[in-house]
């Protein structure tokens, strides 16, 4: 019987220090720990997306638009200037490329070359897109012109991120 | 307290036996067959291989100086990106199409979580008694074919970098990349000779500032005369200016004469 | 003079028994390279050490003129290798020494894998040293980004676009690894408390547990 009560001390006191223990080590890492993974739960904004003018404004030749991207990287605040080509497809949705060419990063233009009217011509090495970005197999780049996310919103068009153009080369 | 042995002194008040041990190294005679002491007989050849390895590994640092590419641009989208060579057997297995795409799980989950899963747990897996590699061929050979397909992996990687981007920007040489464009000058204004040019800004920009294609020309008269400027112009400069954008020979002269004021 | 203070120290601490146990413990013929000059495979371990030591101290040194920033991360590091003395050894050290560490500790994992030491009773300290190895590769990963060149960059992107496809755990390994949704400035300050705090004391307490149990048991017998 008093060999029972003394085990059960002990392992009464093995208890309690484990648990002042266990205490001890989550008092001191549950904020470390939240600390660290503050980025991971923050609502990740996907990308704010920036207003580039009215809908109606696009029709369906391609119009240059600008505008200025606020990028904010923790403590770091920068502004960007981008630049995006703008048209409206046939079914009524928008189409904004990027006019960063996929061969070596020089700046398309449209329809600047009397040779190739109707497309974009990078200057650097003859680089060519139809209207929708596609690149024209035979000329320098091997991807379609990069787009921008777009949203309507109250009749305004919103442009985000830059993703891939899923559409493929042609031949012209 | 358990162990008070009440013959035994200490040192003072504490639990550090009086009695010292005597500091004596024992002899040779006693290290049966040809094996030897750790220190000094093996340390001093360890220590001797390591030291004609050390002289080898600083005539590498001197004569290979550590790569540094440009600085990071995150909007260079021309810079063709290469994981470190021990990387590159995993970053190669991602391309295969059948490790990509859909089976991307298959490559960066799947197989790299077996293989190192399998080599974690190599003493449960390969449990038996024998020792020597020949009499456990299962093991073995699968650590050789692991190997092999390692040293492929890496090989095709780097074989594939180099045939596709001969220039060695990507490969980690030094002083490859062109130079960083220079900070632009917001408030610089460039002149109409200059935004009359569309085939010069849409590289270099309205005002002369630099795009992630194309340098900074904003000072471009401390580098060049007009003279080297009409002829960059004409011919152009490798890898990225093409020459010949401009046709007009009068063009050309006044315009390099513009740049070449511009310090 | 040396002897004294050894004495004055061991009368207080004891420390003879430890210093020989380390000093006396037979090297068996097996591994000596002088004996047979195939046991030259046993050195791999003990070359990895030596090249971690060589890690630890040129990393020290080299945070006395590194700053991790993104604005300045790029200028300190070609500052401290063009304009520092001896910069380029320096940088040089924990540049190439990164590659040697990696291709000593495969040495190292090979020659214990085909001579079958990690069979019973050696389990665990295989385990340890695979831990070890993971260390090391999470070492080399965290440290490619710190000189903040287009290198530097673009790899540790694409290996943070690739954490990002691992099912379920992906998308919060990134994000908590980026520290925000681009790689920046939080990845890099986050890069480099990883690699110069976290991972360096995981490392020294893994070797130590590596080479406390190496003495407990003793090398491998002959084959």
């Amino acid at each position: 019987m008093s060999e029972k009560r003394e085990i059960s001390r002990r392992t009464f006191l093995n208890y309690a220090l484990m648990g002042t223990g266990g205490f001890l080590a989550a008092g001191m890492i549950t904020p470390m720990v939240r600390f660290a993974i503050d980025p991971m739960l923050k609502a990740t904004g996907g990308g704010d997306k920036v207003a580039v003018g009215s809908v109606d404004d696009f029709g369906s030749e391609p119009k240059r638009v600008e505008f200025k991207l606020h990028t904010k990287d923790g403590w770091y605040e920068s502004e960007s200037t981008l630049v995006a080509w703008v048209r409206k497809l046939d079914d009524g949705s928008i189409l904004a490329l990027s006019p960063i060419c996929k061969h070596l990063g020089c700046t398309v233009d449209w329809n600047i070359s009397p040779d190739h009217p109707e497309q974009y011509f990078c200057q650097c090495h003859m680089g060519r897109y139809n209207i929708d970005g596609q690149n024209v197999i035979g000329t320098p780049p091997l991807k379609s012109l990069d787009m921008y996310e777009t949203e309507i919103k109250d009749g305004k068009l919103y442009l985000g991120k830059i993703i891939p153009n899923p559409r493929p080369g042609v031949e012209m | 307290m358990a162990k008070h042995d009440k013959d035994a002194t200490f040192v003072g008040d504490s639990r550090v036996p009086a009695k010292r041990i005597p500091n004596v190294a024992p002899s040779y005679s006693d290290f049966p067959g040809k094996s030897e002491p750790f220190w000094p007989n093996f340390l001093l050849k360890e220590w001797m291989v390591a030291a004609v390895g050390l002289v080898g590994f600083l005539v590498l640092t001197v004569s290979h100086e550590s790569p540094l590419t440009a600085k990071a641009n995150p909007n260079d989208t021309s810079f063709v990106p290469l994981p470190d060579w021990y990387f590159l057997f995993l970053y190669q297995l991602l391309k295969y199409p059948w490790a990509s795409g859909d089976w991307v799980v298959l490559g960066t989950v799947i197989i790299p979580g077996i293989a190192f899963g399998a080599l974690l747990l190599a003493p449960w897996l390969d449990a038996g008694p024998e020792r020597r590699a020949i009499r456990r061929p299962i093991a073995s050979g699968i650590m050789l074919l692991s190997l092999v397909g390692i040293f492929y992996l890496t090989w095709a990687a780097m074989d594939e970098h180099h045939r596709n981007h001969p220039s060695p920007a990507g490969g980690g040489s030094h002083g490859a990349a062109p130079a960083p464009a220079e900070e632009a000058d917001p408030a610089f204004k460039a002149a109409d000779i200059w935004t009359a040019q569309q085939s010069c800004i849409s590289c270099h920009g309205n005002n002369m500032e630099g795009t992630a294609a194309a340098p900074n020309l904003q000072k471009v008269g401390e580098k060049y005369s007009a003279e080297e400027i009409a002829e960059i112009i004409k011919n152009g400069k490798p890898p990225l200016m093409p020459g010949g954008m401009i046709k007009d020979e009068q063009a050309i002269k006044e315009l390099a004469e513009y740049m070449a004021t511009l310090k | 003079m040396l002897q004294k203070m050894y004495d004055w120290v061991d009368e207080r601490l004891n420390i003879t028994p430890m210093w020989r146990d380390l000093a006396d413990h037979e090297v068996p013929e097996h591994v000596n390279p002088a004996h047979h000059f195939s046991a030259f495979v046993y050195c791999f371990g003990g070359l990895t050490f030596f090249i971690t030591v060589i890690q630890i101290l040129s990393g020290m040194f080299l945070t006395m003129y590194y700053v991790p920033d993104i604005n300045n991360a790029y200028e300190s590091v070609k500052y401290l290798q063009n304009e520092v003395a001896f910069g380029v050894i320096v940088r040089g050290m924990h540049h190439w020494g990164a590659s040697l560490v990696i291709v000593m500790m495969f040495l190292h994992t090979l020659r214990v894998f085909f001579t079958g030491s990690y069979k019973k009773p050696r389990e665990m300290n295989w385990v340890v040293g695979m831990l070890i190895f993971f260390v090391m590769l999470g070492l080399g990963f965290t440290g490619y980004l710190l000189p903040w060149d287009n290198t530097a960059y673009f790899a540790t992107k694409v290996g943070l676009e690739i954490a990002q496809t691992v099912p379920l755990i992906g998308p919060y390994a990134k994000a908590l690894l980026t520290g925000g949704d681009i790689v920046g400035a939080q990845t890099l300050a986050r890069f480099f408390a990883i690699h110069v705090f976290f991972l360096p004391a995981a490392l020294l307490g893994l070797l130590g547990a590596h080479f406390i149990m190496i003495r407990r048991q003793g090398i491998s017998g002959p084959l």
